[in-house]
């Protein structure tokens, strides 16, 4: 935009204005014209501004109103540490080029190729963001679902088509479910090979799509294939406008937690899948927390499923982490991970219990294994001893029979009977394999047909498989016992041989067989402790066939145990946390012992996120019996007598025993509290408020530094001491002050640097303009910068406090924050979500909040969608989406009279609002509604039919409905009349005494 | 969707906690055993009264009690509100017992609420009316909730056993309360009361600050203690007489503590009348209130042990941002209350004591309640 600058050297041919025709007059008209009115002005214009008063004032007003239309009133973030990655909903109709783009970005971030574009891909895409990559279904639930988890959308736009209906769809659910980012890109522009027509387009879409959400709203054009891609620059800009996007919190989604689930596991028994295919199943979900925290114990809606109280919900490592915070500029290729697990992409599967790592092919090098060696150890019986025996030798410390023998019993821990029969039928282990492979569910059924042919080809060329998986079993094997030799416990490492102990190894099945080609296998270490218990299990597991049912649940139990021990102190299994953690926790165990005497031993303890969800799933499920169990407890150890297990103790509020009351005309009493009054010692009084101030404060430090006992120790001597010299304390509480002042205003400035670098340049100048302009706004933009100011001080409140506790209580007080990786495990959802499980259909999870669980009636404000062809009637069913759900629901319409009656209408007005009222899960007023009637794809017409907004909880809605009656008169009297045949029954009679009457006639 | 799941509870302990909490919650709850091994099983009157009170203040809830009354269902409604409502509290328990759970009920309704309660204004079981006009309210507007249409006026004082008195309360709607940071305890500067007769010389009042002032003198001189004597119909209709005093700090607490004296109701006593219980004297009763606000004093928690309950629950309603009290060592009262908050509300309080003072210093992170009955415009 230098033109001014540039436009000196430049030497363009000069235009040479037209001598004759029509154009000429044209021109000439005009530039007379604009002579006539330049002239009018003055020579310098801003020297006078305003020749009139009026003008002057319009000017003012109009910028004022301008400004203010600029602000919004601030939120609090209460989302602290990392952010979950950015949504980044890429949305349009069928064949625009969405998983082109997808693919096309992803290449752009990762460098890598996608074959295809299954389920939200998660990938790093600079040093503070990540983003994922969903791809929007086209029918009308998943559009809903999408524009509820989206933080920006991309309107993909067929530019040789025009706008679609699709696209107008997704923006009113948009807004109505609060509008995220949105930005257009035009596809398929190089069908025009008329560039003026083209340009056209451009301009025609633009203006169009500016008109739907606001003037200037970014649209992008992607002008064409090159090698069936997009092109790299554009995409290049793209990818540079998505980083740059900054993204506000919505209501809605700011105060509730919500998970865009990537990965879906059916943990139900296989055996009682096997009993009965419909059988209700355990699944579990996993995906980035986003929202708000979640808390143990809170409900979850599952977007058409329904409602399910958490089993289980366990923070796992972060499998698309972000890179550490090293200064350096841009990202190494190292860095740059994606994590897509239902496109079967990533390298690590993390789960509570286990790490899958995935091998691609071309990356395994078969060094020490050949084509006609591919057995693996287990299958050894039938094959040849001497390769196994030469394999064995190639690992050197540790025996592979060992290993590889505990991974199968690991391997089929959790269905000892599907092992028997497999025994017991005679077949080799490598056989087992193949039939847990059938059993296993086949839940991915999109890809049921690959699965048959994966099969087939496995069971043509196992052999090569299976050497494979040997070959990298003993890879990590070798790796593991590295380790080991070398005695250094790195964290990754570590985390990997507590966690690896898997019951559910199944999973193991479940990849192989759904990625066809790509193994996709668990990392197996080895424990030196229990190895020997295992070995031992071996050895009867090879003598006898029945000593493999007795022996295998024990030894996955064992496992299993030590698993949950290791993860007692260690959710996110960081050994160096943990032992600081456990540090923190001697030093602070005086503390929590009053909490323990509150809640009770029983909740207080169980620091462990495993037993926790535990505890949470109990106390949802069987709150009968063991409900007072903790409280209970708590009173045993309170054990000071005042209730003792009185459940039907007296309820009052007040607490004074009379008994001990003092003398307070006694002088050492009375000067024990002198200093609570203002009489007394000014000074001793504010030490008193301020200790616990500069104590926590002093903790704080520590914990920064991580501090050990003895220190705290002495600070505690140090503050005893300090009761009896005054003058110490206060030069501490001063100092302690000062800093706390000096924080704060650290703070402030970084918030007001950031405030302001966050503004575009434009907004600054606007910004100085106003200062210019406006100094009576000053007011009104101080108060606005109080506003931000006080939620930013309550924020940096907020972490500091907590960041005063450890990391168990943490999450016990504030739930597990958002951007953690969570695993969720839900049991007793309906087959029928695993049997039609689409990896393109995402699935979102949004916590339910306090009372949103209930139902009862609704009032809304509905207003028909203007592109809605027909009248909604009276009672005809609708599908409403509100917050997370969508439910079908009968509403009946009524409009307010001038009366403030509520009249009931048998169709919705043409253009205004009405009050819709209906039956369903209750949403907190203000809530946006969005209503179909008819979610089947194959409507032509728009599919949305009316937008609302909650307006109330109403048990009683008081709607009346005017009614015609006819009856006879058979008696007339001069101002009476009795009427008859008017009624039919009694009922109906009682129930119309005192109605006001008016006859046709007035 | 069409079955309700009970939260299921036992005895009739901390009724007012389970009701209210479940109320705000909106969670049903069933309460089984209330008194089940007494001779006179079942609710008692007072708690009849109570949940008559909660169904008038709310829409559609459902209140269920079996033959015995050893068993209570209780499926929550929308809280209204509204105006012109009359409750009468019964003779067994006094106002102060349906204040407390009322006010934030009242606090997260759907229209403002006043509401006229009578019965017995001041009871030694409860704090009295007065009480909750001097400390209680001023602790609501610590949490943001407007001063203006938050009121409690006594109307007439009513004593046990007969009762009388009228109160008529009126609060405002709340979207949300505002999380509160409030460890700083303050110096006492000026200590206020007022002293209540009714059917008894007015001379007994000026006994009562009399004795008061004998002790307060040693501490602080701004001590002013008002006398409120009724007479006739604004009386009610037996004789009592009592102080509440409330300890102003300069950092904005209020303690308080408060003493009622009356005869005791017949039932409770249980033998014939014919040695009617000596009634305290009133200089006694002066000193042993001033004994009881130093005490309180000492203890060192912005607030007093009666309503040690009320601010964990309203620092438990807050939005999720972190609040921190100090508070003087746990009432039982308020320890039953915070593992109320935990069954109900999911929130969690780290404890953490503070022995250079003596006190506890409390945190958590509000359960983000927001008043979900509030009608939008």
């Amino acid at each position: 935009m230098a033109l001014d600058s540039t436009g000196i050297d430049q030497s363009h041919k000069a235009h040479r204005t037209r001598q004759a025709g029509p154009k000429k007059k044209a021109k000439s008209d005009k530039k007379k014209k604009k002579n006539i009115s330049e002239n009018d002005r003055k020579q310098n214009p801003k020297a006078f501004a305003f020749s009139s008063s009026v003008k002057a004032k319009r000017l003012q007003s109009r910028s004022v109103e301008k400004e203010q239309r600029r602000l919004h009133v601030p939120l609090i973030d209460r989302s602290y540490g990392e952010p979950a990655p950015f949504v980044v909903v890429v949305h349009g109709p069928p064949q625009v080029g969405k998983s082109l783009l997808i693919k096309s970005l992803v290449k752009h971030y990762t460098k890598h190729n996608m074959s295809e574009v299954r389920g939200p891909i998660t990938i790093v895409s600079g040093k503070q963001r990540r983003l994922q990559f969903v791809e929007c279904p086209n029918d009308i639930n998943g559009m809903i679902d999408a524009a509820k988890f989206a933080d920006l959308a991309l309107l993909l736009i067929d530019g040789s088509y025009g706008f679609e209906m699709e696209t107008f769809e997704f923006l009113n659910i948009l807004q109505v479910h609060g509008f995220p980012k949105v930005m257009g890109v035009l596809t398929h522009l190089d069908k025009f090979k008329d560039a003026k027509k083209l340009k056209k387009t451009k301009q025609r879409l633009k203006h169009r799509f500016w008109t739907e959400i606001y003037d200037g709203a970014k649209l992008f054009y992607l002008s064409g294939l090159i090698h069936g891609k997009y092109a790299k620059r554009e995409i290049h800009n793209l990818a540079r406008f998505i980083s740059v996007m900054k993204f506000h919190p919505l209501s809605w989604r700011a105060s509730h937690p919500y998970i865009l689930v990537d990965r879906l596991e059916d943990v139900t028994p296989p055996e009682q899948v096997r009993m009965n295919k419909k059988c209700d199943r355990n699944i579990t979900l996993y995906g980035y927390l986003r929202g708000c925290n979640m808390k143990k114990g809170t409900k979850v809606h599952i977007a058409g499923v329904g409602d399910y109280s958490l089993a289980g919900i366990t923070g796992l490592a972060d499998p698309c982490p972000l890179p550490s915070a090293a200064k350096k500029k841009g990202l190494r290729d190292k860095e740059k991970l994606f994590y897509a697990p239902m496109s079967g992409l990533g390298d690590l599967l993390y789960d509570k219990d286990a790490v899958y790592i995935n091998i691609n092919d071309h990356f395994v090098q078969f060094s020490n294994v050949d084509d006609e060696n591919g057995v693996t150890h287990k299958a050894g019986k039938d094959r040849d001893v001497g390769e196994v025996l030469v394999k064995s030798l190639q690992n050197t410390k540790y025996s592979v029979d060992e290993k590889l023998e505990k991974s199968f019993i690991n391997l089929f821990g959790r269905k000892p009977n599907m092992l028997l029969e497999a025994q017991n039928d005679g077949k080799d282990d490598h056989e087992t394999v193949e039939q847990a492979r059938k059993i296993e569910p086949s839940e991915r059924d999109n890809s049921g047909d690959e699965i048959e042919a994966d099969e087939s080809d496995e069971e043509s060329d196992d052999g090569e498989l299976d050497g494979m998986e040997s070959s990298d079993q003993d890879e990590a094997i070798q790796k593991d016992a590295m380790i080991k030799s070398k005695g250094g416990v790195s964290e990754e490492e570590t985390v990997d041989t507590f966690e690896q102990q898997s019951p559910l190894k199944d999973h193991l099945q479940e990849h192989v067989e759904y990625h066809g080609g790509r193994l996709r296998r668990k990392a197996l270490f080895g424990k030196g402790t229990d190895h020997e218990d295992l070995k031992d299990s071996e050895e009867e597991n090879e003598n006898s066939d029945d000593g493999v049912d007795n022996q295998t649940p024990s030894g996955s139990d064992f496992s299993e145990e030590d698993g949950a021990d290791n993860e007692i102190d260690d959710d996110m299994g960081n050994i160096s946390k943990w032992k600081e953690s456990l540090m923190e926790r001697t030093v602070s165990r005086q503390n929590t012992n009053l909490m323990q005497l509150v809640y009770g031993k029983a909740t207080s303890t169980p620091t462990t996120t495993l037993n926790e969800a535990q505890d949470s799933s109990d106390d949802e499920e069987s709150d009968g019996d063991d409900f007072f169990k903790p409280k209970g407890e708590g009173k045993k150890n309170l054990g000071e007598g005042f209730d003792d297990g009185n459940v039907n103790a007296e309820d009052c509020s007040k607490f004074t025993n009379l008994e001990n009351l003092k003398n307070w005309k006694d002088e050492e009493l009375i000067q024990s509290i002198r200093d609570r009054f203002v009489t007394g010692d000014w000074q001793k009084a504010k030490s008193r408020n301020k200790v616990p101030g500069s104590n926590s404060e002093e903790e704080d430090d520590d914990d920064a530094v991580y501090g050990d006992f003895e220190d705290l120790e002495a600070e505690n001597n140090r503050h005893q001491t300090n009761d009896i010299g005054n003058g110490a304390i206060q030069k501490e509480n001063d100092s302690a002050a000062e800093e706390r002042r000096l924080k704060k205003l650290a703070l402030r400035a970084k918030f007001d640097a950031q405030f302001d670098g966050s503004e575009s340049p434009d907004e600054e100048v606007d910004k100085k303009d106003r200062a210019k302009f406006h100094h009576g706004q000053a007011n009104e933009s101080s108060y606005f910068d109080k506003l931000k100011e006080e939620i930013e001080i309550r924020k940096q409140m907020n972490i500091s406090e907590l960041n005063d506790l450890d990391e168990p209580t943490r999450i016990e007080i504030e739930g597990f924050r958002t951007g953690t990786y969570l695993r969720l495990e839900v049991h007793d959802v309906p087959f029928e979500m695993v049997e039609y499980f689409d990896p393109c259909h995402p699935i979102l999870v949004g916590g339910v909040g306090l009372g949103e669980e209930n139902v009862g009636y609704m009032q809304a404000r509905l207003k028909r969608h203007r592109w809605h062809k027909k009248l909604l009637k009276n009672r005809d069913p609708i599908i409403v989406s509100i917050g997370w759900r969508r439910y079908q629901t009968i509403p009946v319409y009524a409009t307010e009279d001038q009366n403030g009656r509520h009249r009931m209408l048998k169709y919705t007005h043409e253009h205004m609002h009405c009050l819709a009222t209906f039956w369903g899960p209750l949403a907190p007023p203000n809530t946006g509604v969005v209503a179909v009637q008819n979610v089947s794809n194959n409507q032509a017409a728009f599919r949305i039919t009316a937008t609302a907004v909650v307006l109330e909880f109403n048990h009683a809605a008081r709607i009346v409905k005017k009614i015609k009656m006819v009856g006879y008169p058979c008696k007339i009297f001069k101002k009476t009349a009795l009427i008859k045949d008017m009624f039919t029954s009694d009922l109906e009679v009682a129930r119309f005494e005192g109605a006001a009457v008016r006859t046709v006639n007035g | 969707m069409g079955k309700t799941t009970y939260k299921r509870l036992k005895g009739s302990q901390n009724l007012r906690h389970r009701l209210l909490l479940a109320t705000l919650s909106s969670s049903p709850i069933l309460i089984e055993d209330i008194r089940a091994d007494d001779t006179l099983p079942g609710l008692r009157q007072h708690e009849v009264s109570l949940l008559r009170l909660f169904d008038k203040v709310s829409d559609d809830c459902v209140v269920e009690i079996n033959e015995t009354g050893t068993k209570l269902k209780y499926r929550p409604g929308i809280v209204m509100g509204g105006r012109h409502l009359v409750h009468d509290c019964g003779v067994s328990r006094s106002i102060g017992y349906f204040l407390e759970p009322l006010i934030l009920l009242g606090l997260f309704a759907n229209k403002p609420l006043t509401i006229r309660l009578k019965g017995i204004t001041n009871d030694s079981n409860d704090p009295l009316v007065d009480t909750f006009r001097s400390t209680t309210l001023p602790l609501l507007k610590r949490f943001g909730v407007p001063s203006e249409g938050l009121d409690l006026k006594i109307e007439s004082r009513g004593s046990p056993p007969h009762g009388g008195g009228e109160v008529v309360l009126t609060i405002p709607v709340v979207q949300s309360l505002n999380a509160v940071t409030w460890t700083d305890v303050g110096m006492v500067k000026r200590i206020r009361g007022v002293t209540f007769s009714t059917r008894v010389s007015s001379q007994f009042e000026n006994t009562m600050i009399h004795a008061a002032r004998g002790i307060f003198n040693r501490f602080i001189p701004d001590v002013h203690i008002f006398t409120d004597h009724k007479a006739g119909t604004q009386a009610g209709s037996s004789p009592g007489y009592g102080i509440s005093l409330v300890a102003e700090t300069n950092a904005g607490c209020f303690i308080s503590a408060d003493m009622a004296i009356a005869y005791a109701r017949e039932e409770e006593t249980g033998d014939i009348e014919d040695e009617k219980k000596e009634l305290m004297p009133p200089e006694d009763v002066g000193g042993q209130i001033a004994s009881i606000l130093l005490g309180e004093i000492e203890q060192g928690g912005v607030v007093d042990s009666t309503h040690q309950g009320l601010l964990f629950l309203l620092c438990a309603l807050c939005p999720q941002d972190v609040s921190k009290i100090r508070s003087a060592k746990l009432s039982p009262y308020g320890i039953e209350m915070l593992r109320h908050i935990r069954d109900f509300l999911g929130v969690k309080f780290v404890i953490k004591p503070d022995p250079s003072t003596g006190t506890v210093i409390l945190k958590c992170i509000g359960c983000g309640l927001k008043n979900l009955n509030r009608k939008v415009s």
